[in-house]
């Protein structure tokens, strides 16, 4: 039975997965069982008779889990080796809709982490923070706060 | 009999509407912008008619495009739910030209009471109680602590040509009161190029509690109890409920008059609310006049829930011309029944209104368990109209039932991909004074920071998180690169190759 290991973070703590293909997984000790309930996005996780429900969605490269009316914004990655292997992203971050350069907090060359929050549009009359989906180091920033992006428009590029 | 509705709204409301559309045999047809061609209310309605692009000015706002759909649906009346058009007089007036039954109160009622200076003199007039206050002529600081000696201290001083809290400050006796006045008229003046002041009694933790009155078009008029709604944030109601946990019978019968006697001031016909502020509890509490809303409300589950009645079907059997459904004595209240309001925004984050893509969104089901709600599972929240979600209604024997209820209900609402207030309402119904009842306007405020407590995480949320990531990788080599394929990130930027 072979067993990946995956480290979750959760605001600043750290925990460690071990997930083996039979839905065992131990996390810091702790073993639990989990399986799929019918309907896509739920699990059950039983552990020794106990259960519980955890909804999990993949989203702007977080996980997110709700769980009796709490909701955790998880940062999940693979482990090999006990070393932890985030994934890198490379590309342009592209403006969804049209919106307003309100402030630009990095500029080319920035180490950034995965959820560090590069910038903030508005649009709608709302302020919508854009993070980083992963680690990585900006390779350059194509816009300036005062700035009116259309939809589309490349705002920052990574490396 | 009215035959086909138009429906001048979109969201949970338009599909509340459609649903006794359907009931009652009426056609019922849906307008929508842009942002709302796939949307609930459209695919519930029997014809949907696009109005506009997706800001509101330019759709649910646009009088001639909503009755140009009105024209050419050939319906003979329109609802126009809450907000947007519902308590515009112009609106109410155009139906009128065009020959279409508003589902709603004469446009004069509407104007009438839209102006809060002639809503007051109005309910004076009517013998409703308002919150005593005066603007006095003679407006030195000598005046002004005449008025407040007359008013009754504590005091509001406010600034007469206008409201948002600019020029707004307490005095709790003359002295305090002679201090503020000079800070309270200089803000006036800045903000509104005038420094008259107003002053007014301050009830000090003062809840809200409201009447639902409905009225026919043959003179009859009653009203369907109260509703309380002091929980919530900058006059955003969060949690409504019914009967208030303040209210005895006699003060209900009071406020029960003194709400009809409202509507009958104000020429009323249709649904409206007459909003009070309470000062105190029970038999001795006194009521105040806050103002009085011309339209069905985004709580009236609540007052259904615990009469047995529907309103929408009420609003359109009287704007039909009918005699209202039932008399006073026929009306009554059983149980106890609470809303929770589920917003998208990030109340650990300002309340924050949030963007982005409903990846998962399951309604909880179960006796005694209503949910109204515009969205679903898979579809983007537009971001161009208010964050509300859906309205979670929960009905029990008891209010601790009830309460007891509306907490295991949110427990089993999940909702991923944007924040939602749903933890947010977990704890607030956990708190003890809530559960004592012990509520008034600033209760958010002053528990604020219990409320957006969050908990440990459990073991089973890791272990299901990296259950669901190791699914994830197995489809694709551990080290390659996010493309927008793979992993479209939909919460604000397009990660994408340019």
């Amino acid at each position: 039975m072979s067993e990946r290991a995956f480290s979750v973070t959760h605001g600043d703590r750290t925990y460690r997965a071990a997930v083996a293909d039979d839905g065992a997984v131990s996390v810091d000790g702790v073993r639990v069982h989990v399986a799929r309930a019918p309907l896509e996005g739920e699990l059950v996780v039983a552990r020794e008779e106990m259960i519980d429900r955890v909804f999990v969605a993949v989203a702007g490269g977080s996980t997110w889990a709700f769980h009796d009316g709490r909701v955790y914004e998880l940062a999940v990655d693979s482990e090999e080796n006990g070393r932890r292997r985030t994934t890198h992203h490379q590309g342009s971050l592209l403006a969804p809709m049209p919106a307003a350069v309100v402030a630009v907090q990095v500029s080319a060359g920035a180490s950034v982490k995965r959820g560090d929050v590069l910038m903030i549009l508005e649009a709608m009359k709302m302020e919508l923070p854009v993070r980083a989906p992963g680690d990585g180091i900006v390779k350059a920033v194509n816009c300036r706060p005062g700035d009116l992006v259309q939809a589309g428009a490349s705002l920052l590029e990574m490396e | 009999m009215i035959r086909r509705l138009l429906i001048a709204n979109r969201g949970e409301i338009a599909l509340r509407v459609i649903r006794a559309c359907r009931e009652m045999g009426i056609e019922a047809i849906a307008v929508y912008s842009d942002a709302d061609a796939q949307a609930r209310h459209v695919r519930a309605a029997d014809r949907a008619i696009r109005i506009g692009p997706p800001p509101a000015r330019e759709s649910y706002l646009d009088i001639e495009a909503v009755i140009a759909a009105a024209r050419r649906s050939g319906a003979d009346a329109v609802h126009p739910g809450y907000g947007f058009l519902s308590e515009n007089a112009a609106f109410a007036s155009a139906c009128a030209d065009a020959g279409i039954v508003f589902v709603g109160p004469p446009a004069q009622a509407i104007a009438r009471m839209g102006s809060k200076i002639a809503a007051r003199e109005l309910m004076q007039r009517a013998g409703v109680p308002v919150v005593p206050g005066r603007t006095p002529d003679d407006q030195s600081d000598g005046g002004l602590e005449a008025a407040a000696a007359d008013v009754g201290f504590p005091v509001l001083v406010k600034a007469s040509a206008g409201g948002g809290g600019k020029g707004m400050r307490a005095a709790a006796n003359p002295h305090e009161l002679r201090d503020v006045v000079p800070a309270a008229r200089r803000e006036a003046l800045a903000a509104f190029g005038d420094g008259t002041l107003y002053v007014e009694r301050l009830i000090q933790r003062p809840r809200h509690v409201e009447i639902q009155v409905l009225a026919d078009s043959h003179g009859n008029a009653v009203h369907l109890f109260e509703r309380e709604c002091s929980i919530q944030r900058r006059h955003q109601k969060i949690v409504e409920e019914s009967p208030s946990p303040a209210l005895t019978p006699p003060l209900r019968e009071r406020m029960g008059t003194a709400a009809i006697a409202a509507a009958r001031g104000a020429g009323y016909q249709n649904a409206g609310t007459i909003e009070f502020l309470l000062d105190g509890a029970g038999d001795e509490a006194r009521f105040y006049f806050l103002e009085m809303n011309t339209r069905l409300q985004v709580e009236h589950p609540v007052t259904e829930a615990v009469t047995g009645v529907d309103l929408v079907r009420a609003q359109i059997v009287v704007a039909a011309g009918e005699p209202l459904p039932w008399c006073q004595e026929a009306l009554s209240l059983r149980g106890h029944a609470i809303e929770c309001r589920v917003y998208a925004e990030d109340p650990g984050n300002g309340f924050l209104p949030q963007a982005g893509r409903l990846h998962l969104y399951r309604e909880p089901v179960g006796p005694g368990i209503r949910i109204d709600s515009g969205v679903e599972e898979g579809v983007d929240v537009p971001v161009q109209y208010d964050p509300l979600l859906a309205k979670l209604i929960a009905s029990g024997e008891t209010r601790t039932a009830a309460v007891a209820r509306a907490s295991a209900a949110l427990r089993a609402f999940p909702v991923l991909g944007v924040r939602t207030n749903i933890p947010f309402l977990v704890n607030l119904l956990g708190q003890l004074r809530f559960r004592e009842g012990a509520i008034d306007t600033g209760f958010v405020d002053e528990h604020l920071e219990d409320l957006l407590r969050a908990d440990e995480i459990p073991a089973s949320v890791i272990a299901a998180a990296a259950v669901v990531r190791a699914a994830a990788s197995h489809a694709r080599p551990a080290a390659a690169p996010l493309s927008a394929a793979a992993d479209p990130w939909t919460t604000v930027a397009r990660w994408g190759r340019q």
